[in-house]
């Protein structure tokens, strides 16, 4: 036993209370020491296949949908996801299977597909995959949360979005769409190595937006709300004002109606938090992804410019960039204890930029060695229980300003700049350096003064030249936890939930082009 | 997975314990292969598989569903049960339009035997030569081979019920020269895996990795450029996701006309295009049924450069006086004649691209979107291909670019990068003033 083997062991059924009933006869089907059984089953059949290592995750997804579309309830459907896969090592080779009966019978069965796999392939394997010896956990994590999204009556989550949309519309919107989210994850994960880790967590994901016409003009304007998926209760949605947020996005995308275009140039730009999170993700969280840096992703994420000669030596941005990869941070889509290879992830913080200099990677196991490091640093997630674990981000953010300095103090340093909230489109090449983003919200900045709003707007830049003209980011009082919950990659594709931290900053002469024009040049 | 009988039996039991006014069931399941590879050798391999049932319940105008994954008499009937308290909780829909009754259904054509019964084996031994053919070149290969099988049913307490399968295959390799200045790619999907000719989709990744090294800068501006189907099938498959009655009709679509209402009948793009859909194309079969169970017919969607049709509900039909019409499982934008290597003959300059990466819309209004090119591109001067050239992020409508068509050549099935559902198969356009933005340093 190595780590921190911390609790023991509880009966999940305590966690369970007032779910749907489908929910409540699954644990009662398969509980804890059925799930050990089924673990120990699979992994013996492993073992005994020849397998160095092998493990078994069996994982349940209690999900909600309501979605409003003006007046009206337009969806309203709940889901229960579960099964298990399997993984095994052979000879160096990974095979794997999976299966939604999670029964006796069906785990042989995967076990014998997942070996049958792996042996087939291995006269594709020039290089044997070799694992760290991970430390062995008994533990079982659950997210802390104060009201869970399963036991609020679904009159009053429906209500809310209604409600949500009666003031958008009465603030002058055509159309409004109002959406909540929920998902409960369970994970059981056993390995051959002897861990056996319970987890549960739960993400909420609101999504709302407006819409407005001018039939004279045959234009329309959309404003998506600013809310950001998150991995906290039901207390995340009570907490945030929809209404007033709906009654100002039904306004706001009027004005943009009559908004000045702007002019194609190179401005200095001032990023909110609720921008900017989305160019951290694309343009620091994604490169830094060591499985892009060895080619493993070539064939579809890409790989990264960040190759392995550059750690430690890449001045990646201004000295003011510091971006932290956590799974602790309270609200995190990607805070969880362990990673779905077994690696213990609460309280192991690591930098990946520190003063701007490009110093980690984020890595699964099997990676860590290949650039000379001995450890995975609990970067693994499976989107699924059928899905096979690979790295993906943890919360990726940039640090606030140790120095007192508001979104205010930014734009006074502006002479002539826009300054831009929320997120449009977003787009980067597959290695990461060139990236073009838009916004929802766009105002002009003269003499370090917000004036009008201006429409039209994307920026456009390369990664590295981009991260050093910043010279001006917002201290803790302005941070913003932002976040998606369906971050793309892998094959079969498999889409991650992941936030990031983030406070207004300020990036010098930045390419602006005109999106309105018949074809943006 | 299930068969017809099995799913028909699982579909009666729901039917039998429900108490709703009325409720519609849909099972799916599926059985994946795979093999992913890497530099050269396989990274993660698997065989996944799964099944799910759906029961939406109504009581009047009230709706909900629910889906599981669990199969046995107790758990199907706590679905019920849990469909049902859902639709209970549930507001009236005023939107709401009952299930449908039994319908006339094409015949599946998109299932092979081959692909359902092929091996992990199989797909190793068809990759194997793939990855020493870019040993021998000095290349690094990196890939994707994955077939599958799967199958659907809808039914409704109308007595609807139909069943569908097909299998897919998979295939997408990029080579990449290990200095990292070239990289080329290959892809397609199929249905019938003996169809498959990974070798040579090798060697077409291999031979662009090894043309596109050292690429040099062009400033960015408008071009002649050659698209191929890869690139072509993401541009017409996401302008084809906008293809929206309703929103045409509420004044927020491109198809939307100045003053209300659509632009159907009206010449949108040039008189060379014309988009269908097809369960029973015999290049890209589709599946038999569509939204609510209506059945999948033949859909002209553009016709010489007419807008004929677009997906509307049942709901907005019935509000329109219309016919509904269910959104396409397959598409095919018909092709012309003239070969890739007739098409570089007849531009004087421009560029020949290989794929688009990470395209998103930028504004609705005019389906203006944004990407980038990937995995070569190449400069035509005076009707040859002269040298490699560095990666362009664009900005361009699709509608804007239909209507800039000069020449095209065999509509051919392909695999896209944002279009992945999707059969679909569309030719190589030769395309007049497309708009690239921006150079990428990326290879």
């Amino acid at each position: 036993m190595g780590g921190c083997a911390c609790a023991t062991l509880l009966p999940s059924t305590l966690f369970l209370g007032m779910r749907n009933a489908a929910a409540v006869e699954a644990a009662d089907k398969l509980d804890l020491t059925g799930k050990l059984h089924l673990a120990d089953v699979a992994l013996g059949l492993a073992k005994s296949g020849g397998a160095s290592y092998a493990d078994f995750r069996l994982c349940r997804y209690q999900t909600e949908y309501l979605e409003a579309k003006e007046h009206r309830l337009e969806e309203s459907s709940i889901g229960l996801s579960a099964g298990f896969a399997v993984r095994v090592l052979l000879n160096g080779t990974w095979g794997y299977a999976s299966s939604s009966l999670a029964t006796e019978a069906e785990v042989t069965k995967a076990i014998s597909s997942a070996l049958e796999v792996a042996r087939a392939s291995q006269g594709l394997q020039l290089r044997k995959f070799v694992l760290e010896d991970v430390p062995v956990y008994q533990d079982r994590w659950d997210m802390p949360m104060k009201a869970d999204p399963f036991l609020v009556p679904a009159d009053e989550k429906i209500n809310k979005l209604l409600a949500i949309n009666e003031a958008a519309l009465k603030a002058g919107a055509n159309y409004a769409t109002a959406a909540f989210a929920f998902v409960r994850e369970e994970k059981f994960f056993a390995s051959s190595r002897g861990s056996r880790i319970e987890q549960v967590r739960v993400r909420v994901m609101p999504e709302t937006e407006v819409t407005v016409i001018d039939s004279g003009t045959g234009k329309f304007a959309t404003r998506a709300g600013f809310a950001a998926p998150r991995g906290s209760g039901y207390d995340y949605i009570l907490g945030y004002d929809f209404i007033g947020e709906a009654t100002k996005a039904a306004e706001q995308a009027r004005e943009k109606l009559a908004a000045k275009p702007v002019e194609p140039d190179d401005y200095d730009l001032v990023l909110d938090p609720t921008n900017l999170w989305l160019t951290i993700h694309e343009s620091v969280g994604h490169p830094t992804e060591l499985d892009r840096a060895l080619g493993w992703e070539a064939n579809f994420a890409g790989t990264t410019f960040c190759t392995p000669d550059k750690l430690g030596k890449l001045q990646y941005g201004s000295k003011l960039m510091n971006i932290v990869a956590d799974r602790s941070q309270e609200g995190g889509l990607s805070t969880v204890g362990y990673d779905d290879d077994g690696v213990r992830s609460v309280g192991a913080e690591f930098p990946i930029i520190q003063d701007g200099l490009f110093v980690n990677y984020q890595m699964a196991i099997g990676q860590a060695q290949l650039i000379g490091k001995s450890m995975s640093n609990g970067c693994a997630f499976a989107d699924s229980w059928g899905a096979f674990p690979i790295q993906r981000m943890p919360n990726v953010s940039l640090k606030p300003n140790p120095k007192t300095c508001s979104l205010d103090d930014l734009i006074s340093g502006v002479r002539r700049g826009i300054y831009i909230m929320g997120n449009g489109s977003w787009s980067i090449d597959q290695q990461r350096h060139n990236f073009q983003f838009g916004g929802q919200l766009f105002y002009e900045i003269k003499n370090g003064k917000l004036g009008g709003m201006l429409r039209d707007v994307a920026y456009q830049g390369s990664t590295v030249e981009f991260w050093n003209s910043m010279d001006g980011i917002g201290d803790k009082s302005t941070y913003f936890l932002g976040g998606a919950p369906n971050c793309g990659k892998g094959q079969p594709e498999q889409t991650a939930p992941v936030s990031h931290g983030a406070v207004p900053a300020r990036f010098r002469q930045v390419t602006v082009l005109n999106t309105g024009r018949k074809a943006a040049a | 997975m299930l068969n017809e009988a099995d799913a028909q039996a699982i579909t009666n039991k729901i039917l039998a314990l429900s108490k709703a006014d009325s409720c519609i069931v849909s099972i799916s399941g599926f059985e994946n292969r795979h093999i992913r590879y890497a530099q050269n050798m396989a990274t993660t391999n698997g065989a996944p598989g799964g099944m799910s049932i759906s029961v939406e319940s109504h009581f009047g105008k009230q709706s909900g569903s629910a889906t599981g994954t669990d199969f046995d008499d107790k758990s199907l009937a706590t679905l019920v049960e849990d469909s049902e308290a859902t639709a209970q909780r549930a507001p009236e829909n005023p939107e709401f339009m009952p299930p449908i009754g039994p319908q006339k259904y094409p015949t599946g054509t998109a299932f092979s035997a081959t692909t359902q019964n092929t091996t992990s084996a199989q797909l190793a031994a068809a990759i194997q030569p793939v990855l020493q053919q870019a040993e021998a070149k000095n290349l690094q290969a990196s890939g994707f081979l994955q077939i599958g099988t799967g199958f659907s049913s809808f039914a409704t307490s109308k007595g609807l019920f139909v069943f569908d399968q097909s299998t897919d295959v998979l295939h997408t390799i990029t080579a990449r020269t290990p200095d990292g200045t070239g990289s080329g790619w290959a892809g397609t999907t199929l249905y019938d895996f003996s169809k498959l000719d990974a070798l040579a989709m090798g060697g077409v990744a291999i031979d662009k990795a090894i043309r596109s090294q050292k690429p040099r800068k062009l400033p960015p501006g408008k071009y002649t450029v050659i698209l191929e189907p890869s690139a072509v099938s993401d541009l017409v498959g996401m302008m084809m996701e906008e293809f929206d009655q309703r929103s045409a009709d509420e004044g927020r679509n491109f198809a939307t006309k100045k003053g209300g209402g659509s632009r159907l009948g009206e010449n949108v793009f040039g008189k060379n295009v014309t988009i269908t859909s097809d369960p029973n194309d015999p290049v890209v079969p589709g599946g038999i049924y569509s939204d609510d169970g209506l059945p999948a017919n033949r859909t002209v969607w553009v016709d010489n450069g007419v807008l004929r049709n677009l997906q509307c509900g049942r709901y907005w039909a019935q509000k329109s006086g219309r016919a509904p019409v269910p959104s396409p499982n397959c598409l095919t934008m018909a092709g012309g004649t003239t070969s890739t290597a007739d098409l570089i003959k007849q531009t004087k300059r421009g560029l020949l691209i290989t794929r688009f990466w990470y395209i998103r819309e930028v504004d609705p209004q005019t389906v203006l979107l944004t990407g980038l090119t990937r995995d070569g591109v190449f400069l035509i001067d005076s009707g040859e291909i002269v040298r490699p050239v560095c990666n362009f992020r664009f900005n361009e409508s699709p509608v804007t670019m239909l209507n800039k068509v000069i020449a095209m050549g065999p509509s051919v099935r392909t695999y896209g990068e944002e279009i992945t559902d999707t059969p679909i198969s569309v030719p190589t356009l030769l395309v007049d003033e497309f708009t690239l933005s921006s150079v990428s340093d990326a290879v």
